[in-house]
């Protein structure tokens, strides 16, 4: 109960957080958004059920506080979360390697799905943003995720006394979020 | 098996996803119907939102001014510890008499610039910025308690902000004219000529649709222009950087760098009347 009733303020000081961390290290450029990295680890390690609600309320408060479009990274972190969940069933997610590459190419579908909504919705071209902003932002995220689930790490030994390792391929020993 | 197992949780992310689906094309028609709704979880999740947002620009003001001010002088020898202590206090001290005076020199500037335009204005204070790859949002700490609306054009003393985009009771989400998804109205003063401002986000903005045999060069000032009802005629917006004529378009290329500097927006106005009443 604890997971649900804390995620709607973790979510909104995340994305708050990932906002003043951008602005000092790269005078608001580029976004570091933890959010997405958060919502690429609840693909890979909580259940569908904790995931699917953290990926909504991550979307919607991102939404909330950034997007001028309420509703499309609702959306998009909803499918990103079901794709990183589908991965994580084929894919070794402890190798940070791997987490990294997986953070770096979950950034590119997000903007293509960012893209493709402009382009298609609102008629408006984004194209020109690509080298300036998407693929450095994708990069950053690639960057980060692996330091993200690290430290996440880190934090399951301190809970649970040790890294849970998963002997699955179907989901049952996935990290349960409660508190 | 794997769907028997989890349907529960399957059903769920059929619910998110209608819910999300519903919630994307009707916000979506109205960002195009430029209608004005309420929503109530968007004013909690603001409303929720400004103390940690409020607290987070302090700090990281703090920070940057920190890193400024004193990282540089690690390293500096024991014997000059003390001394660097008084400078330290003086400096803080001078900081905060500069920081009054550079507030009030803002302040004054914006005042002037208040009372030197026939429309009623409400100040406010640029709480948060907030940006997605293509959104560039400021946050600021006035709402619909002090009769702000969606759609409210928002200056400063250099020139056109942006406009409202969502307004909760304490504070507002303003889309500034350089996020990718804003287009004005605008004329170049000198040859009247009009086209559209569009923004390109950290690069500023373009002009758009200005044929080819228009007079434009570079230096031209850029000014609304009044059409499209959002913003009022004559508010200053930026000034040509680069004019490109290509042989396979119908339109000149042109570069606009807005006078408004968005990294150092501090205080705003908000036009919520187009007139001044009479005393």
């Amino acid at each position: 109960m604890a997971y649900y009733l804390l995620l709607p303020v973790l979510s909104i000081l995340v994305v708050a957080l990932q906002t003043t961390i951008a602005d000092i290290i790269f005078s608001g450029r580029l976004v570091i958004e933890i959010s997405l990295i958060a919502v690429i680890y609840a693909g890979f390690r909580l259940d569908l059920f904790k995931g699917s609600i953290l990926a909504f309320v991550f979307g919607f408060v991102f939404d909330c506080l950034v997007s001028s479009v309420i509703g499309l990274f609702t959306l998009i972190y909803l499918i990103i979360f079901v794709a990183s969940y589908a991965v994580s069933l084929i894919t070794d997610t402890q190798k940070l390697r791997l987490v990294a590459l997986w953070g770096f190419v979950f950034a590119l579908v997000e903007e293509a799905l960012v893209i493709l909504f402009y382009n298609l919705i609102l008629r408006f071209d984004a194209m020109a943003s690509i080298p300036f902003v998407f693929l450095p932002q994708a990069m950053v995220i690639g960057l980060f995720t692996p330091v993200f689930f690290y430290l996440m790490r880190r934090l399951e030994v301190y809970i649970y006394g040790k890294p849970l390792h998963r002997l699955e391929r179907g989901g049952d020993s996935r990290i349960s979020a409660e508190i | 098996m794997f769907i028997f197992r989890h349907y529960k949780s399957l059903v769920l992310i059929a619910v998110l996803f209608i819910i999300a689906i519903i919630m994307l094309s009707y916000n979506t028609r109205r960002l195009q119907t430029d209608s004005q709704t309420d929503g109530f979880f968007r004013k909690l999740v603001l409303e929720a939102a400004a103390p940690f947002q409020k607290l987070m620009h302090i700090s990281s003001t703090s920070i940057s001014e920190s890193w400024e001010k004193y990282v540089y002088l690690v390293g500096v020898v024991e014997e000059n510890k003390k001394l660097e202590k008084t400078v330290g206090e003086l400096e803080a001290e001078l900081l905060r008499y500069k920081e009054g005076h550079l507030e009030a020199q803002r302040l004054a500037k914006i005042l002037a610039f208040k009372e030197s335009l026939p429309y009623d204005f409400i100040a406010a204070r640029v709480i948060a910025k907030e940006q997605a790859a293509l959104s560039k949002i400021v946050i600021i700490d006035k709402g619909s308690f002090d009769g702000l609306r969606i759609g409210m054009p928002v200056v400063s003393s250099a020139g056109l902000v942006g406009r409202l985009i969502d307004v909760s009771w304490n504070v507002a989400k303003v889309l500034l004219i350089i996020d990718e998804n804003s287009n004005v109205d605008v004329m170049l003063q000198r040859t009247r000529a009009q086209g559209i401002f569009s923004g390109m986000g950290y690069r500023g903005g373009a002009l758009k649709y200005i044929t080819k045999n228009q007079d434009v060069a570079e230096g031209d000032e850029v000014i609304s222009s009044g059409m499209g009802g959002v913003f009022p005629k004559g508010l200053m917006i930026g000034r040509v950087s680069f004019v490109e004529k290509l042989d396979t378009e119908l339109f000149l290329r042109i570069r606009v760098a807005p006078y408004v500097d968005f990294s150092k927006l501090e205080e705003v106005l908000v036009l919520v009347a187009e007139e001044k009443r009479r005393k």
